[in-house]
């Protein structure tokens, strides 16, 4: 069986078999994410050994869906496999007490396998394909808990807004095949000229969508609306990073203007969304900006021309942010919210939950031997070498600085306070989910030179990069612990608890040429009702028509009728007056006769012998007249 | 015309006349009866009488006298029997009060 086959029906039938048998969706769920995981890894085996994987199934003329193992994809299969498993695991813990286990396993099944086939596709239209459900299945779990009001516009909002960012890979996919004449993502990547300015720029728009780049940061914080485990699922491997994905996988083909941009774009989300994380009153929020910053890092990288930094940035990102999230969500039990007003001291109830998470913390801020530290180096180091350093750098060391400051303050607020114990059920699985990301997320830096190796590809090594971001990292976390966030931020306070939101944020970006393209719509209807309304009076006149002269024309069989019937009555009467009269006035007669005669017939001998005489004789008289006569 | 015709022929009308006379005049069904048979009588002298001066030397055709004869027996022997069942559920044969008998 092939195991690109295996790693994406193995989540995707546990899902359908879930939604078919409604029952054992824990096991069914942990199987399934299992045999996936077991089949990414082989594939992972088999790529770095040299033995290629590839599926070509058919799909439009001439333009065939594939699925390919490159070392690049089989990597983040991987990633994609070992956290969704982890997720499961600690889903299993998470979602204890609720009653919709297979609605949730199912789909979060069904986001694995979705965003396995978006990394492994080998063509765009399957890429697309993937892409789209990928959307839909974060649409469904963001709105999972679809009865709390605040939830259904977070889904809605997360949608819209990578919906109208996909608008540009759909033109930039488009562009790329017509350019490219074949839908192989590898042949287009030798696209040049303008074609791949443009479609590097539609690519950068989708990206920005989804890996919610300023200014479309903000459905990345009301997504925190959604449960943990899908949070955590969200922010590492699947649909926050699909937009990372894309960009290192198509950098070999964006020219340097677009890098430039794309570095640019990356800078100021770093910075901005940096700079939310340390306003935020949201233990969860405050993730999710400093998700969106990291993916600014990775922007950057991609930007200053050294895509595998970023790569090796998201793996590194991948383990922490979801182990960052599966703490969070332990504490999120523990009391019941994520706001951290309540969350003052909720790491010294449980120790352990905390140390990992203040692991993952550490990591993200770069400390050494952590797997944050190397790839941070990576960027810090790719920065430096590119052609725009300064700006760069500064912009890398400033969100180096701001992670610091965040992770720092989260941390202290989580140790800070009185322990509140109060028990949690499904701890045991929600710990071993944890501290398997935990361990992965501090080891990882080991596997960095085995990949620079595959890859064979040296990073820019440069211990003016270690020193920099070590500083930076150490003078951020020192800052976080020991000032209030609300003196760091100074005068930007405000703007950050606005979100940074530029020129109105969502309104302006989203929902304003939502509503033009509404208002388009609705003028364009209002046009062809006008049309159907013209259509309508047209109708009804020659309706009008038809009716009148169908009242002519019932007129006139009235008319017939009538004289009919007046011909009718007609003979009627004259069958009374005539027929039946001569009838009746005859049996009249007779009966008349009848009781004439009747009277002779009186019963008395005399009378009757009388008459008989007198007739007799009369008779008799009769016949001797004419004797006499002669 | 031999002289024996007239005093035969008189006496038949007479007969018949005294007949006509007693079947209009009596109620009783009994003498109404005998007028019947006193005009039967007349007529049958008139045959006779009639029968004898037309053939004198073939007295067959006189034998219809006796056939009448006969009839008029059983005739009398009906108007007998209905007078004699009458009288048994009335008690009288008075004509005059049954004109019921008409049916």
């Amino acid at each position: 069986m092939n195991l690109i086959a295996a790693t994406i029906l193995a989540p995707l039938a546990a899902a359908l078999l879930i939604l078919l048998l409604r029952r054992i969706p824990l096991a069914l769920a942990l199987s399934g994410a299992t045999v996936g995981l077991l089949a990414s890894l082989g594939l992972l085996a088999d790529t770095v050994a040299g033995v290629s994987n590839e599926i070509q199934l058919p799909g439009l003329p001439e333009l065939p869906l594939s699925l390919v193992a490159t070392p690049l994809t089989a990597l983040l299969s991987g990633l994609v496999a070992v956290i969704g498993g982890l997720v499961v695991v600690y889903a299993i813990g998470y979602m204890k007490r609720d009653d919709e286990k297979v609605r949730f396993f199912a789909t979060m099944l069904l986001f694995v396998a979705a965003m396995q086939t978006l990394v492994l596709a080998g063509d765009w239209i399957l890429l697309l394909a993937a892409w789209e459900l990928i959307g839909l299945a974060s649409y469904l779990l963001i709105g999972f808990w679809y009865r709390r009001p605040e939830v259904k516009s977070a889904a809605t909002r997360a949608f819209l807004y990578t919906r109208s960012a996909d608008l540009g890979l759909y033109v930039a996919v488009f562009i790329l095949i017509a350019d490219a004449g074949s839908s192989n993502i590898t042949t287009t990547l030798n696209t040049g000229g303008g074609a791949a300015t443009a479609a590097g720029l539609l690519l950068l728009v989708a990206a920005m969508g989804k890996s919610a780049q300023t200014p479309l940061h903000d459905w990345l914080q009301r997504a925190m609306a959604g449960p943990t485990p899908v949070s955590a699922l969200l922010h590492s491997a699947t649909l926050v990073a699909a937009g990372a994905i894309l960009l290192i996988r198509t950098a070999p083909m964006l020219p340097d203007e677009v890098l430039l941009v794309i570095g640019i774009v990356g800078g100021i989300t770093t910075l901005v969304t940096g700079l939310i994380a340390l306003g935020e009153r949201d233990l969860k929020r405050t993730l999710a900006a400093s998700t969106s910053s990291q993916y600014g890092l990775m922007l950057v990288a991609v930007g200053a021309g050294v895509p595998l930094a970023a790569l090796l940035h998201l793996l590194a990102h991948a383990f922490i942010k979801s182990s960052l999230f599966l703490g969070a969500g332990v504490f999120q039990h523990s009391r019941d919210s994520t706001a951290f007003s309540e969350l003052h001291g909720a790491g010294r109830d449980r120790p352990w939950i905390f140390f990992g998470f203040a692991l993952a913390a550490l990591a993200l801020t770069g400390i050494p031997p952590l797997s944050g530290f190397f790839s941070k180096d990576a960027i810090i180091a790719a920065a430096l070498a590119s052609s725009y350093a300064p700006l760069f750098t500064s912009l890398v060391l400033a969100s180096t600085l701001l992670t610091g400051a965040y992770m720092a303050r989260s941390l202290r607020i989580l140790w800070q306070g009185n322990t509140r114990h109060h028990n949690i059920a499904g701890l045991t699985w929600m710990g071993a989910g944890l501290a398997g990301l935990v361990i992965l997320a501090a080891i990882l830096g080991a596997a960095f030179p085995a990949i620079e190796t595959i890859f064979s590809d040296p990073l820019p090594g440069n211990n003016v990069a270690v020193m920099l971001g070590l500083v930076a990292a150490g003078v951020g976390l020192t800052l976080g612990w020991f000032v209030p966030a609300q003196r760091l931020l100074g005068p930007l306070r405000p703007w950050s608890q606005r979100g940074f939101a530029i020129a109105g944020g969502f309104n302006t970006w989203v929902v304003r040429p939502a509503l033009a393209i509404a208002r388009g719509c609705e003028r364009l209807e209002r046009a062809l009702y006008d049309e159907v309304l013209a259509l309508r009076q047209l109708g009804l006149n020659v309706a009008r028509g038809c009716e009148r002269l169908e009242r002519a024309l019932y007129d006139g069989a009235l008319a017939l009728g009538r004289l009919g019937l007046s011909l009718g009555q007609a003979v009627r009467l004259g069958d009374e007056r005539g027929i039946d009269g001569l009838i009746f006035s005859l049996v009249r007669g007779m009966i008349h006769l009848g009781s004439r005669a009747r009277r002779l017939q009186s019963g008395l001998i005399h009378r009757e012998l009388a008459i008989t005489v007198v007739v007799t004789a009369l008779i008799f008289a009769t016949l001797l007249i004419p004797l006499l006569a002669f | 015309m031999t002289p024996e015709l007239f005093p035969a022929l008189i006496t038949g009308a007479a007969l018949f006349g005294i007949g006509i006379y007693g079947a209009l005049s009596q109620t009783n069904l009994v003498m109404l009866l005998m007028g019947v048979e006193l005009i039967l009588a007349g007529a049958m002298v008139n045959l006779v009488a009639f029968w004898h001066h037309l053939h004198p030397d073939t007295p067959a055709g006189q034998m219809f006298v006796l056939i009448v004869m006969t009839v008029m027996a059983v005739e009398m022997a009906v108007g007998f029997g209905v007078a004699i069942a009458r009288f048994r559920a009335i008690g009288s044969v008075e004509m005059e009060e049954a004109a019921e008998l008409k049916g």
